[in-house]
């Protein structure tokens, strides 16, 4: 019997990512993979079942490495400033590091995928940042406010940032870098904007 | 199909065969859906209607690709093994 090649299983779903962000999910196709990776097409079909299933299989198991990477050693009981902390250093780390998989995800976001890829991982993370916001209001450290306000003044800032560093200019088209001074200054005006 | 609904056998590389078609939509996926499921030993198909291939893909321990395209050409339509 034929095995499963790990090592060119690998391979094969750098490529498809690095391919999915360059040319979106519409533009991408099993036979420019398979070309890409030097293999049959015959190949590709022997691992994912449609085109379909690959895409969903690559963003449920990136997914799953984003959740971990932010959650894994975010505690939802710790105090405000210092869960916030963690939340911004795991998910600037995580971008910094993962540039090809973070944009991976974003497409994701704005597409008919979305509810196909981890809906239970998506339900525990919402869970958990949901009871991290829930003890900040109840020891009074923040006022009461919807998630979605949250967010935008949690995490908002450090994505735009993290976007004008992508793209190497800010939004008048200056040369821009993300440092970790910039990262930290930017993380004490939120906290001076949400705590009480 | 959710991930965690895929049958067992797609661990079973040697029973896999893919074929390039025209089978470009439903209408015609469901042309060749009883055919294709009157055949006992197949124990799963499908067409990859999004991929400009429109690959069909058969589970089956005993199928050969002779027969299948003989199966799918009749219904009147392209079939060639996919290598």
């Amino acid at each position: 019997m034929r095995k499963r090649d790990t090592c060119k299983e690998e391979t094969v779903k750098a490529k498809a990512i690095e391919m999915l962000v360059a040319d979106g999910f519409e533009g991408f196709s099993m036979n420019k993979l398979a070309r890409a990776c030097g293999i049959s097409v015959a190949t590709l079909y022997i691992y994912y079942r449609d085109k379909d299933h690959l895409i969903v299989s690559i963003g449920n198991e990136k997914f799953k490495e984003m959740s971990e990477s932010i959650l894994g050693n975010f505690d939802p009981e710790l105090d405000f400033e210092a869960g916030m902390r963690i939340q911004w250093e795991n998910r600037y780390r995580f971008m910094v590091d993962r540039p090809a998989v973070t944009r991976l995800l974003e497409q994701f976001r704005n597409s008919g995928y979305q509810q196909q890829v981890m809906p239970e991982l998506a339900e525990a993370f919402k869970k958990t940042m949901g009871a991290f916001i829930h003890n900040a209001v109840r020891r009074g450290e923040i006022e009461e406010m919807s998630l979605e306000t949250y967010w935008c003044i949690a995490f908002a800032p450090l994505y735009a940032l993290m976007r004008f560093h992508e793209e190497g200019r800010n939004m008048a088209g200056r040369p821009f870098r993300m440092t970790e001074t910039t990262l930290w200054q930017t993380f004490s005006l939120v906290m001076k904007a949400m705590k009480r | 199909m959710p991930l965690n609904k895929i049958p067992a056998t797609m661990n079973n590389f040697d029973h896999i065969l893919v074929f390039k078609t025209d089978l470009a939509s439903h209408r015609d996926v469901e042309t060749i859906r009883p055919v294709l499921d009157a055949v006992t030993h197949i124990e799963e198909w499908n067409v990859d209607l999004y991929d400009e291939d429109f690959v069909l893909r058969i589970v089956s321990p005993r199928a050969t690709h002779q027969e299948i395209i003989e199966l799918v050409q009749a219904e009147g339509y392209a079939c060639a093994e996919l290598k």
